[in-house]
Order: C-alpha cells, then sequence, then structure tokens
C-alpha cells in the first residue's frame, strides 16, 4: 500500500531527472540568497552553473551543525520571516540551539513526506495513532502530527511522558498505532506487564519508532512484549524531521525519499564519498526546502546505501538501520572502528547483550584493541575448553567484520564501570 | 550427583582472597577446592559442606556463581585404585572433563570428583556402579566422609 505510488515507485531514471532539476534551482537559490553560501561556493571556486548532473554534486562543500550554529538563530533561512510558518530548534547540548524554519510549502512537503512514511510502516486512514513524541520545538510530535492528519488517521495528541495516561487511553481509546521513541516502548511494555494488562488485549498492531539509534535486538524485544510490528522511522531537524526515511513492511533498511532529499555515503575522515553499500557517514541534501535549504548536511550518523531493489516495490535507495555515530568512531591502526560493529558481534555471538569495553593501546607504533566482554550467566562455562572457544568465536567474528585482531578479554560480572546503567564503552590510552 | 559451586575469576591478585574471606565470615566450610587457571582468568571449583546458603552468601555479595553437577566416587587410597575407575570410563569411551581429590575425614579411601560431559552423565552413573571397590557417593553421604 503506497500514499503517493507514482512518486514513491518512479523509476529510478525519471527521479534522478527530477533530482537534477530540482538541484540544479536549489543550488542557484541559495547562491542568489544566502551569503554564507555565496561565500562557500566562491571558497571552493564554484559556481551554479557547474551543477550539470546529480555526479557534480560531490563538488559542492558540506554544511555542519557547525554551520548552523555560527548563523544563529535564522542567518541560513533563503525566505524572509514573514514567510515562515514554524520555527522548530534541536536541544543543543553545548551552547545554543539549533534553528530551522518552515515554509506553508515545507510544512505541506513534510506533512505529504510523514503520511507516506505512516503508510509505509503500516498506519492507514482508519487507524488510531497515539504519538507519544514530545510537542514543542523538538520535530518528534508536530512532525507525525501534521503527517497523520494528512493521513486522514485519528491521532491522539498525547506527547511524552505520563505513563499511566498513556496506558488508559491506550487501553480505552483503542490505539492501533503507537509512536514514540524505542525507548520509551520498552519502558512501556514493562509498564504493562507490571499492571498484569496482556498486549493481546490492546488494539495495538504497529509502532513507529526513531529519535534514537537502536539494534535489531530490541525490535524483536519490543515486538515480543507488545505483540505489534515495530518499524524504524529516520530523521532530523536540520534536514526536516522524522518521515526523510522510514522502513517499508520488508523491515530491511529505510527508504528515503528521493524527490525531496539526496542521500551521499562519505568517509569521515578524508570526506571522500563511498560507493553505495559502504559503511560511512550519512550526508544530506535537500532538495525542495524552502525555508532553510541545506547542502551536503554532515549528518554524523553511521550507516549505507542499499540500492538493491526492494521487493514492496518502492524505488527509493535505502538507508540501514543505523550504526552509531561518528563522534563514537575509532581509528585503529588507520582502520574506522565503531563500537556498534563490536556490539553486533557480541550480540550475535552470545543472543543477550553483554557488557563491554574497547581499551585502545599503542605499543611502539602499533595501535591494539583490546575486547573486555563481561560474563554473563549465559555465557559462562566451568570448562575452560568452552571459554576459550568463546574467545575464539568474538575474535574470529571481530576479525571478519572490522579486520582488527582483537585481544579478547573475559571480565568478571559487574566489573565494568557503568554511567547511567551503560557501560563506558570506549577507552583510548593512546598518547598521540 | 554432587552440586560443585562453579565461580569465574579474572587472574590476579587478591580475587581468591576475596572470596575466601567471604565465605569464612559466614562461616561456610569448604570441603574440597580446585583451580584452573588461564593467564588471564581461572575457574575456581568449590564443594561446601552447605551449598545453598554458600549460593545465597555468593549472590548477595554479587558473585556470580553456577552449579555444575559433578560425580564423587570412594576409592582404595592404594596404587592402582584410580586406575580401575578410569580403565572403567575408557572401557566406555567416556571422557573426563576434569578431576581433583576431595579430602575424607572419617575414611581411609580416597575420595575422586571428577565431570564427565553432560550427555554421557548417565552413563558413567551406570558404569561405576557396576565396578566392584568403586562407591558413587551421593551428596549426603559425601559430606558425612
Amino acid at each position: 500500500m503506497y500514499w503517493n505510488k507514482s512518486y514513491e515507485c518512479m523509476p529510478r531514471e525519471k527521479l534522478q531527472e527530477l533530482q537534477l532539476e530540482r538541484l540544479k534551482r536549489m543550488v542557484s537559490r541559495i547562491y542568489h540568497d544566502v551569503p554564507f553560501y555565496r561565500n562557500k561556493f566562491q571558497e571552493c571556486g564554484i559556481m551554479p552553473e557547474d551543477i550539470q548532473s546529480l555526479a557534480d554534486l560531490q563538488k559542492l562543500p558540506f554544511t555542519t551543525k557547525v554551520d548552523l550554529r555560527d548563523n544563529y538563530p535564522y542567518g541560513l533561512f533563503t525566505v524572509p520571516l514573514e514567510q515562515i510558518v514554524r520555527i522548530h530548534a534541536s536541544s543543543g547540548t553545548t551552547g545554543k540551539p539549533t534553528v530551522v524554519g518552515y515554509t506553508r510549502n515545507d510544512i505541506a512537503t513534510w506533512s505529504e513526506l510523514m503520511a507516506r512514511s505512516l503508510m509505509a510502516a503500516g498506519a492507514r486512514p482508519h487507524s488510531v495513532i497515539q504519538n507519544a513524541y514530545g510537542y514543542g520545538l523538538f520535530t518528534g510530535g508536530l512532525g507525525v502530527h501534521y503527517g497523520a492528519e494528512r493521513l486522514g488517521a485519528s491521532i491522539i495528541p498525547i506527547s511524552g511522558g505520563n505513563t499511566a495516561k498513556q496506558i488508559m487511553i491506550m487501553k480505552d481509546f483503542g490505539s492501533t498505532v503507537l509512536t514514540c521513541t524505542p525507548s520509551y516502548a520498552i519502558y512501556l511494555a514493562e509498564v504493562l506487564k507490571e499492571q498484569g494488562i496482556d498486549p493481546e488485549a490492546l488494539k495495538l498492531e504497529v509502532g513507529i519508532f526513531g529519535a534514537e539509534p537502536w539494534s535489531e535486538n530490541i525490535r524483536k524485544e519490543i515486538e515480543k512484549k507488545l505483540k505489534i510490528k515495530a518499524y524504524d522511522i529516520y530523521g532530523l531537524s536540520e534536514i526536516m524531521g522524522p518521515g526523510v526515511a522510514i522502513e517499508c513492511e520488508c523491515q530491511n533498511g529505510l527508504h528515503m525519499w528521493e524527490d525531496h532529499f539526496i542521500p551521499e555515503i562519505i568517509d569521515p575522515v578524508t570526506l571522500e564519498v563511498l560507493p553505495h553499500g559502504e559503511q560511512g557517514e550519512l550526508v544530506i541534501t535537500t532538495i525542495t526546502k524552502e525555508g532553510i535549504p541545506i547542502l551536503r548536511y554532515r549528518t554524523r550518523d553511521i550507516t549505507k546505501i542499499i540500492d538493491e531493489p526492494c521487493a514492496c516495490g518502492r524505488t527509493h535507495l535505502r538507508i540501514s538501520r543505523l550504526q552509531g555515530r561518528t563522534d563514537d568512531m575509532l581509528i585503529i591502526r588507520g582502520v574506522n572502528v565503531f563500537p556498534t560493529q563490536i556490539e553486533s558481534v557480541l550480540l550475535e555471538v552470545s543472543e543477550v547483550e553483554p557488557h563491554y569495553q574497547l581499551v585502545v593501546r599503542r605499543d611502539g607504533s602499533l595501535d591494539t584493541l583490546e575486547v573486555k566482554v563481561e560474563l554473563s550467566e549465559t555465557l559462562f562455562s566451568d570448562k575452560i575448553s568452552n571459554l576459550e572457544k568463546l574467545e575464539r568465536r568474538i575474535k574470529e567474528r571481530i576479525n571478519s567484520v572490522t579486520g582488527i585482531n582483537a585481544k579478547i578479554s573475559l571480565v568478571e560480572p559487574k566489573s565494568l564501570p557503568r554511567s547511567e546503567g551503560k557501560s563506558q564503552r570506549v577507552v583510548d590510552l593512546r598518547k598521540i | 550427583m554432587i552440586r560443585q559451586v562453579s565461580i569465574f575469576m579474572e587472574n590476579h591478585e587478591g580475587r581468591l582472597n576475596n572470596l575466601l574471606k567471604i565465605l569464612a565470615e559466614n562461616d561456610i566450610n569448604i570441603r574440597s577446592l580446585n583451580i584452573a587457571e588461564t593467564m588471564d582468568y581461572g575457574i575456581v571449583r568449590l564443594i561446601l559442606q552447605e551449598t545453598d546458603k554458600g549460593l545465597g552468601v555468593l549472590k548477595k555479595h554479587n558473585i556470580m556463581s553456577s552449579l555444575t553437577p559433578v560425580l564423587a566416587a570412594e576409592i582404595s587410597d592404594q596404587p592402582g585404585g584410580l586406575s580401575i575407575l578410569v580403565d572403567a570410563l575408557t572401557r566406555e569411551k567416556i571422557n573426563i572433563v576434569y578431576a581433583y581429590s576431595f579430602l575424607p575425614k572419617k575414611t581411609d579411601n580416597a575420595i575422586i570428583i571428577m565431570r564427565v560431559d553432560d550427555e554421557v552423565l548417565d552413563k558413567a552413573v551406570e558404569t561405576l556402579k557396576a565396578v566392584p571397590g568403586i562407591n558413587l557417593l551421593d551428596r549426603e553421604t559425601l559430606l558425612l566422609k
């Protein structure tokens, strides 16, 4: 089921023509209307006319969160404020927030893409959507809200928190779709269990979760505990908000709405564009945004592009489930390593997520990686040979995933430091 | 079947001492102890006089332990005594994973604790019961020895 079949299933060649036309128009507009971009273009010695193919996108400069901060609050807006109908801001953990503005058309596009996303993830015009994303400056709440109204579903704008009320409404109003963060979904499931409420007795069928990274394991847990299908949704306020990319019924990667966004994957160190299928930092260019168009935005999210056709029939490229943030990346002997890669190996080997810690050292001129794994009851064996087998399996899998020969150390349960329940995952002892 | 308490422990000074102190302070007697070690860690295997109490104390002190079923056999304490036992198991192609001695207070015989793989455990019990001169001990009898 599609919301807008002609766009969602557009033949790729046609889709790329559309992208190029829209890209050219946007590049010309920001060059003329935004001094920030004009300066950047001039620094790179590029004119809007130099963009003649989608591949030419690579010639254009990147935009980062720092650029948005430096131009706080409205410096990157391309239209006068009277044309802006909504302003959102993302919470800045350091200093000022990043501010984005939407024109009436931007809100319409967002609603359209969110309606497509809801539909792809199994919501329907007759659905009752309990929207437990926060309403406010954060884009989650209102993003889902407008999309649900566009879809014609019944939206319950309950916002986040107040779990007792969430559960009462879920029961009494017969919510069929839940939208919130995956961690809140798990929390809700636990409270339901405590209260002795059988999820089968609820009408909930679908959950659409995002705004934080989550693993395949968490998906399975949520699906089992809430007796629903759980879908991953991706978005960020700098680009639009939720609905930039969405999982379809195949649950194998998130389609990015390419008639509005162009995704690229780069090596976060060399900034080189990587071929499809290779993991790196996701970069997104908006090609229809009016309020604050963004050129090659470095999201810091780690993923890869999947370009094989999807069984659902949508032609838009998929990005794989997010693998983490570039901020967490380690470079060991010139190889990029993400803690999430190690995590997925440990999950695979042990079925439950063990606590672990990565210790990077420099012996002479050689970097070494030690992976400390806390032994759990399921991993423990009183036979040394079994423990040695376990170490060997982890070592081999880490080697095949990262190419690094790590030392595996099994350590006593609860011996690794934790901050707020999570281990301190990385200790870098290299003195450079 | 004998219940052996197995504990994973990192291989550095003070770790074993910590465990022994906890057991001592709670008045739990260790009847037998065996340590298998690697470079980085070891497994401490204990037969406790009061297993359930011991498990409770360890749990309270956040020490992860697990129960492993092992066999205890009383054999004569003279040359060739153990050989009779191992012979019988070898004939049945049963491999011993590890074995260690238990020091009895009230008999002149020797007692050996051993672990075989779970899937041949029943077979090992049957085999040893059939051998004259080997007395397979159950939990209560062992701890009275």
